[in-house]
């Protein structure tokens, strides 16, 4: 009987030696894994600026002005005593829009989002409005766009003082 | 020996001899050697039914795919000798294989080859569709089938960012967008503006799924270089792996199908 | 006439005349697939396309390099449809008189040599496909625009021809559903699709007879709502994503008046007049109901029905419940579709704020 317990034990035991070793392994490789998975995330990426100085809030007319389009992705947009920087990217998915000055809107190309001059949605499949980029005027009264701080509309951050500057 | 051409002499030569270890397959002996000694041809049974062999039934889609497969391989491979995947250089290497290089037509074999190729992979399911192909006992190799439609249709995304051309990353663009809006991992999708704990947004551009995809916020040349290994290296691997397991299976799974 | 087809191409008229065609077709497929039936539409197809392609607009966008595989598609498809619906029609019309299907006679279920029967068919289609694409790598150009410019999208971005169909989607469906979920879910149904499928029948052999069910819901995916969007997608979106007939010449300055409202609109501005609540849980109440019926509610009433319960007597509930939930996925495609056409429906549910909307 004895002999039998022994017996016993050992398999008990040999299975646990399976286990922890199924254990150790699976935990191996899901370590192996997540350490795969962080390595397709690099620390530094060189991607352009994301802050520009766009001259003096006089040199903009009322109305869309496109210098920075190319360069920075941002419209300057003047209404009604506000000057917004406007981002370029389509909220739908993420082409850049045209602004059509005939008919007072942005229209994207790629699925006929259109937004008015203000930024707001209204055809198209577009799910939100344009984004608004930072805006403030710096030491020596230029304007400064920061595009790492987003306003977004349907938040509630449109009235936000750093959303535009008055003129 | 009077009365023997040219050709029976090379089957007898020694050199002959030690590459087709049978004779000429007209008869059944030999016939069976053939397919079974050749590796390449061993990817078939001996016999098969009729209605395997007939174009009407088949429509030879599957068979071309992977024809189509292994001459995009070929025509791929002579591509990388003149192609760099960076912005600088990736978009002046495609006008040089065009104008520098001789026979010019290499890309274009390459890009309707791979426009092909998603052609005969659904033609080759719609067919596997119409002749209830995915019934028992074949419905784990549909299901291998499935998946390598869309690494099919993955492989030629991939290989549309490397012209680096207008086309190329506007189509990207549009393409990886999508990736923003999963639910929960893309910072654009459902669930993402949940997952913010105060000021600490937990998904955002810089974490999503789309970051590892493009390796940056926009399309830009890290993302050239990642889908240029995705569409050399990875993904042929593993489609590579899946065919052999998609062949293979269907050699278990009885054969091209026919009614039971 | 020109006028008239460009007006008809429209998805909200095409799309219903596609769907009664193909119902058309599926309902009287033995006439159909009849080689004189083949005979006839091609006698008056071909001409039809010849006049077709007198039309420069037309010309200029079915030769457009990138839109040749979808010809080559459109011509195989219709091609492969009509042929599978000749050998089922050949197929149920033995099945009726007591036959085997063809597939399964004596002499097609006697076995050949690989060699030469099989090897020789392969190769002679690897030689026709090599020739043929060497061809085409002749005569058509690859494509290259202008080096990529990240400022300036081209007009219209198209994606590559095989995901028009999800790009035709994104009219009406938001990213998540067009790019994720509903690919996800085309994914997980072809998945699915032999465990859903318990039928025993029609394995191995062409049959519409034996398997309506299984025919009906996958031709329908498949040519409607796949090809077709491909194809709305390809040659009818022009610039700034806006349908242009065929015979429309792609003017960048088209407009098109469209204002497309969601349901929360509807319900607090102009039913109950009142101003939109700032709870956005109040304010979508409907849509999310409506919803939450659809995907909660509509399976199990679906389940106390004949139909239902016939089913799930087939293939369990487990079974029953899965081809349901493809099933609503698969058809709200259409009904978002229908919606937008009628109402200007923009979203059922719109909760920007979480950028779940639908």
């Amino acid at each position: 009987m004895s002999e039998e317990t022994r017996q016993q034990l050992n398999r008990r035991e040999f299975f646990s030696f399976i286990t922890v070793g199924w254990v150790a392994f699976t935990a191996a490789l899901a370590g192996l894994g997540s350490l795969a998975f962080r390595f397709t995330y690099p620390n530094v990426n060189f991607e352009p600026e994301m802050d520009f100085v766009a001259g003096f809030p006089t040199e903009y007319e009322n109305g869309v002005d496109e210098r920075w389009k190319n360069g920075f992705g941002v419209w300057m947009v003047k209404q009604e005593g506000k000057l917004v920087a406007l981002s370029n990217i389509c909220t739908h998915l993420g082409c850049v829009p045209n602004w059509l000055p005939a008919e007072l809107k942005f229209k994207c190309p790629c699925h006929g989002s259109g937004y008015y001059m203000s930024g707001i949605n209204f055809e198209g499949p577009a799910p939100r409005p344009l984004e608004r980029y930072k805006i403030s005027l710096n030491s020596d009264g230029k304007i400064v766009v920061d595009k790492t701080k987003i306003f977004r509309y349907e938040m509630g951050q449109w009235d936000h003082p750093d959303s535009y500057i008055g003129v | 020996m009077s009365g023997k051409g040219f050709a029976d002499k090379v089957r007898e030569t020694q050199v002959w001899k030690s590459i087709f270890r049978h004779g000429p397959p007209n008869n059944a002996r030999n016939r069976a050697a053939v397919i079974a000694g050749n590796v390449f041809l061993h990817l078939h049974p001996i016999k098969l039914k009729k209605s395997g062999v007939q174009l009407g039934y088949t429509w030879c889609m599957g068979g071309l795919t992977f024809f189509i497969f292994l001459a995009l391989t070929v025509t791929g491979l002579l591509l990388m000798f003149y192609y760099r995947p960076t912005a600088e250089y990736a978009y002046n290497d495609i006008i040089a294989l065009k104008e520098h290089v001789p026979l010019g037509i290499m890309r274009e074999i390459h890009r309707w080859g791979a426009h092909a190729m998603v052609i005969t992979v659904w033609l080759h399911m719609f067919r596997v569709f119409m002749t209830g192909s995915y019934k028992p006992p074949r419905e784990f190799n549909w299901g291998v089938g499935v998946i390598l439609l869309v690494l099919t249709l993955l492989l030629s995304f991939t290989g549309y960012l490397l012209p680096w051309d207008q086309l190329a990353i506007w189509a990207i663009t549009v393409g990886s967008n999508m990736a923003k809006a999963t639910p929960f991992l893309g910072h654009g999708g459902p669930g993402a503006a949940l997952a913010q704990i105060g000021d600490f947004v937990m998904v955002s551009d810089k974490n999503d799924v789309r970051f590892q995809l493009l390796a940056g916020r926009f399309v830009g040349e890290p993302a050239l270089l990642r889908f240029y290994i995705l569409h050399c290296v990875f993904i042929p691997l593993v489609v590579g792996t899946l065919i052999a397991v998609h062949f293979w299976r269907v050699r278990k799974d009885g054969g091209i199908s026919a009614p039971l | 006439m020109k006028e008239f087809i460009n007006w008809m191409a429209d998805p909200i008229r095409s799309f219903p005349v596609v769907t009664l065609l193909y119902y058309l077709m599926m309902r009287y497929y033995r006439i159909v697939g009849t080689k004189k039936f083949a005979y006839i539409s091609l006698a008056v197809l071909l001409p039809v396309v010849v006049w077709f392609c007198t039309d420069p607009n037309f010309v200029a966008i079915i030769l457009w390099p990138d839109n040749i595989p979808i010809n080559i598609i459109i011509v195989l498809i219709a091609w492969l449809t009509w042929y599978s619906l000749y050998r089922c029609a050949q197929n149920d019309e033995r099945l009726e008189q007591g036959l085997t299907p063809i597939e399964a006679t004596p002499e097609n279920r006697e076995k050949v040599w690989t060699w030469p029967n099989l090897v020789y068919v392969e190769l002679m289609c690897m030689i026709g496909t090599t020739i043929f694409l060497v061809v085409w790598a002749i005569i058509f150009k690859a494509p290259l625009e202008e080096p990529a410019n990240p400022t300036w999208a081209p007009n219209p971005a198209k994606a590559p021809w095989y995901f028009l169909g999800l790009q035709e989607m994104l009219v009406y469906f938001d990213p998540w559903m067009a790019g994720v979920v509903l690919p996800g879910l085309i994914v997980v149904g072809l998945l699915a699709v032999p465990y859903i499928d318990t039928n025993p029948k029609g394995n191995g052999y062409f049959t519409i007879a034996e398997r309506k069910m299984a025919m009906w819901f996958f031709m329908f995916g498949w040519l409607v709502l796949w090809i077709y969007l491909i194809i709305v997608g390809t040659f009818l979106r022009g610039p700034n994503w806006t349908f242009y007939g065929p015979f429309e010449f792609w003017d960048f300055h088209k407009v098109v008046a469209e204002y497309n409202v969601n349901l929360s609109e509807f319900v607090w501005v102009k039913w109950l007049n009142m101003p939109m609540p700032h709870n956005m849980i109040v304010r979508e109440f409907l849509g999310i109901i409506l919803t939450a019926v659809y995907v909660v509610v509509l399976p199990p009433l679906s389940a106390t029905t004949k139909w239902g319960k016939k089913l799930i007597g087939d293939m369990g509930k487990v079974r029953y419940y899965i081809f349901i939930f493809l099933l609503l996925g698969m058809t709200s495609l259409p009904i978002k579709m229908v919606l937008r056409w009628l109402f200007s429906l923009k979203y059922i549910i719109a909760l920007p704020e979480l950028e779940l909307s639908l």
